[in-house]
């Protein structure tokens, strides 16, 4: 038989109480015991040790079991690994970053460094996921809403700045997934980190009636070489600087095409959530096309104010909607606006990122939003 | 919506949530998250988006008005509840020194080796006493823990205590849940640490330390009786470095002090049980919280004006910031320690001086200036907000009369209320002139003494 000591990556509230022991209730309130045959019962310590001929396979098949993974294998976070993870950073691991919204989990480095292990995180990766963890708990997150509302909304997570092609983060080909090690464990560090200290759990406190394949993770970087000033120099901070940007993204839509056709999806019932709680949108632009519009002297701003003015919701369209029809309060800039609603309130509302593969081929990408305040939270890596 | 529901409630309001029914699960996590799992909630069945207003209507005045009756006439529950291994429950099993890991990766240990609390050495503890396992001797904030009789015996077998100490460990748990002590301050940023005093019989029963080297380590009873204090502070009472415990510095675990008792004998004079009200002879414990001490070196003189000016400068040096527990906000709750070595004592004794006439002089002469005083409370720093004069307190019943004699900020003032605040112990190499002071931390900590019950027969 062989050990494993293993820090428990769930969640403790600062009165002591254990997120598990609420999780339970609602499990078994809601018949999802198949999942997780074994919510609430572990040892309630730090450490546990775990015995078996094959302890990383034990260790997987509890933690599935008691619901502390996405559903996809784990790497025990072992003592040693944690420790390596918490080295990173000269903040004592004990200290609480903050409570995940809405079973309140506190986030003490320890915890998130646990969650980051299990994930896949190198010890170098971690000082981007406690930026990622540090940008959620801002309240314009609202990361109640976030975990248990009926929607799908994920966070978005986009780092810019020096360290990302440090730390191997992809902006390159692919830069959504998969196939590189950074964006996927970065990204599901933060996912479990909300399932595991918030207890954001499918079914049992979250429900989003679908969920979306970035609710595993959805995390990119920005290309190095973008035509413009990259998004953490626009947002006021140093070039040498590298950040941590969050929105609240309810989808990703590839867009095939240029400004004009992501003008168009967004000018549609995707944008629904966005107009009724004046969210803050993304637009991913391909290297080959930034580079056409830099050559044609628009800049992000005139990108920016482009698809503000471009990006209009028929009135008749809009008024046939669903959520037009069950919400009753929309802002005074659509209820005003004319016969031509905008998408966004501001062209400040659209954040502009440029990533994807050099090839001459316009591909693009529409994030819209869910969910209030408007949300684009800014974090200093490190 | 629960939100609104829990700050109104929090303010003394009764409150209800209207919430559908398939939102229930969720209202109750939020509840929960809030810290009021019972807030009220009145269902309405089925989702209000698919009712015409006839159904609804039905469904509100059906089921959901009974809910907000309900709701409104019942207090929600804030209790929670924090499963934890129970009493007895085997937590590990494995090598000793895996046990000991186990244990410091777990926070339960101060860093030292422990003495794994296997279900044999802790009945070993229990066997020393008649009391029931479970009897609860308190409630211990901050973590709200039971402190019971059994949990006492599983950390003294930790501290490396022998079974025979069980009765001493037992007193002083009664001590630190006795609300006097305070015990819910330990965790107070200047980060003050209790020194345990030993008195009667049982000091020499139990081969307790009163000689030469009494506050040093090498003792077995001295040592893990205080290492104990600090793991029941750990472990049941929950005061935990980076948590709970906020103490800027800290200090480490004081070894127990027992007295000279043969030399107070002697001599005529009292014990500190004695001091505290308990008969002669009784086996007792007295708990208290002190900031810091020193050692006053070379004591000189034949003569108790030789020597009581030296005495009384060093509690007059060491009770500084600490005045604030003489005057303002606890009135006279500091109580220094002097520690004499038997010769000293012996000393004053001979020239026909009892303690309560040493205690008296000393309160005479450990003074300092009015303004210094000031200072230390309120012009340095912000103890005492406002940088309120000592006539000022006087004034609002904050300080005694004796503070304010006259409005001459160079009068001296005692950094005492009153002579018996002094405390004195008598223990140490019995032929050193040397003597010790602690400066102690008022009411978040205050001196208190327990007998100890004799063990089972």
């Amino acid at each position: 038989m062989e050990a494993l000591w293993v820090v428990l990556p769930t969640g403790q509230r600062a009165s002591g109480e254990w997120i598990d022991d609420t999780l339970r209730r609602r499990v078994e309130e809601r018949g999802l015991s198949v999942r997780t045959p074994l919510v609430g019962r572990f040892p309630r310590h730090r450490v546990e040790v775990v015995r078996a001929t094959d302890p990383v396979e034990e260790v997987n098949a509890l933690f599935a079991a008691r619901g502390w993974t996405d559903g996809l294998p784990i790497t025990p976070p072992t003592l040693s690994r944690v420790e390596a993870m918490c080295a990173v950073t000269t903040r004592q691991p004990s200290e609480v970053l903050g409570e995940v919204e809405p079973l309140r989990g506190e986030a003490s480095i320890e915890k998130v460094a646990a969650n980051a292990v299990m994930a896949g995180c190198a010890p170098e990766h971690f000082v981007v996921v406690l930026a990622a963890v540090e940008a959620v708990l801002d309240p314009a997150f609202n990361m109640r809403g976030v975990q248990t509302t009926d929607e799908n909304v994920a966070p978005l997570v986009i780092v810019s700045g020096p360290l990302a092609a440090r730390l191997g983060i992809n902006a390159g080909f692919g830069a959504l997934g998969p196939g590189w090690r950074a964006n996927a464990a970065i990204g599901r560090a933060l996912r479990l980190t909300m399932l595991n200290l918030g207890g954001g759990w499918p079914g049992a406190v979250s429900l989003a009636g679908l969920g979306q394949p970035a609710r595993y993770t959805l995390c990119l970087a920005e290309r190095e070489d973008s035509p413009w000033p990259p998004l953490h120099v626009e947002l006021g901070h140093r070039a040498e600087q590298s950040t941590v940007t969050v929105l609240r993204a309810e989808t990703v839509i590839n867009v095939t095409g240029g400004l004009a056709e992501v003008a168009s999806v967004m000018a549609s019932a995707a944008s629904a959530f966005t107009m009724l709680y004046e969210g803050r949108v993304a637009v991913v632009v391909a290297p080959f096309v930034a580079r056409r519009l830099a050559a044609e002297g628009r800049s992000k701003d005139d990108v920016k104010r482009w698809l503000h003015a471009e990006a209009r919701v028929p009135r008749a369209a809009w008024t046939s909607w669903w959520l037009k029809a069950t919400a009753r309060q929309w802002p005074p800039w659509i209820t005003e606006a004319g016969e031509a609603l905008p998408v966004v309130k501001e062209p400040e509302d659209i954040t502009i990122v440029v990533a994807g593969a050099n090839l001459a081929i316009p591909q693009l990408a529409y994030f819209p939003s869910w969910g209030f305040p408007p949300c684009r939270i800014t974090r200093v890596i490190g | 919506m629960l939100r609104a529901s829990a700050v109104a409630e929090e303010a003394g309001v009764p409150s209800v949530s209207l919430t559908c029914e398939g939102f229930i699960g969720q209202a109750a996590t939020t509840a929960t998250g809030l810290g009021l799992p019972g807030l009220p909630v009145a269902i309405v069945p089925g989702h209000v988006d698919v009712q015409t207003v006839e159904e609804l209507r039905a469904n509100v005045l059906g089921v959901t008005v009974d809910g907000v009756v309900q709701g409104l006439t019942a207090a929600p529950e804030t209790a929670s509840e924090l499963l934890e291994p129970a009493p007895g429950e085997i937590v590990f099993e494995g090598t000793p020194d895996e046990v000991n890991r186990f244990f410091y990766e777990n926070g339960w240990s101060d860093g030292l080796p422990i003495v794994p609390p296997t279900m044999e050495r802790v009945e070993a503890f229990l066997r020393q006493t008649d009391r029931d396992p479970d009897e609860e001797l308190g409630v211990l904030l901050p973590d709200r823990r039971s402190a019971t009789v059994l949990s006492v015996a599983v950390n003294g077998v930790m501290a490396g205590c022998r079974p025979e100490y069980m009765p001493v460990l037992l007193a002083l748990i009664e001590a630190m849940a006795d609300p006097r002590y305070g015990v819910e301050h330990s965790g107070n940023t200047p980060g003050a640490e209790t020194l345990i005093i030993v008195n009667g019989p049982i000091i020499r029963r139990l081969g307790f330390n009163y000689q030469q080297g009494a506050l040093r380590d090498g003792f077995q009873a001295n040592t893990s009786v205080g290492r104990f204090w600090r793991l029941y502070l750990r472990n049941v009472a929950g005061f935990l470095p980076h948590r709970t415990d906020k103490g800027t510095f800290g200090n480490t675990w004081r070894v127990v002090l027992a007295e000279n008792e043969e030399a107070l004998r002697q001599m005529g004079w009292t014990t500190i049980a004695q001091d505290q009200g308990l008969a002669a002879g009784a086996d007792a414990v007295t708990i208290s919280r002190f900031t810091g001490g020193t050692v006053l070196a070379s004591v000189f003189g034949t003569r108790p004006e030789e020597m009581i000016p030296y005495l009384a400068d060093g509690i007059a040096r060491m009770v500084a910031w600490e005045v604030i527990f003489t005057v303002g906000m606890s009135v006279g709750a500091q109580r220094p320690l002097l520690v004499l070595s038997p010769i000293l004592a012996q000393t004053l004794a001979r020239a026909g001086l009892s303690k309560q006439e040493v205690q008296r002089r000393l309160f005479e002469h450990a003074r300092i200036p009015a303004r210094q005083f000031e200072r230390y409370a309120g012009g340095w720093t912000n103890l005492l907000p406002g940088r309120p004069t000592l006539g000022d307190l006087v004034k609002r019943g904050r300080a005694a009369p004796v503070f304010a004699e006259s409005d001459d900020p160079d009068r001296l003032v005692p950094v005492v209320e009153k002579p018996e605040d002094i405390m004195i112990a008598v223990s140490g190499d019995p032929l050193r002139t040397n003597a010790y002071v602690f400066a102690h931390n008022g009411i978040l900590g205050y001196t208190t003494t327990k007998p100890i019950r004799p063990p089972a027969r």
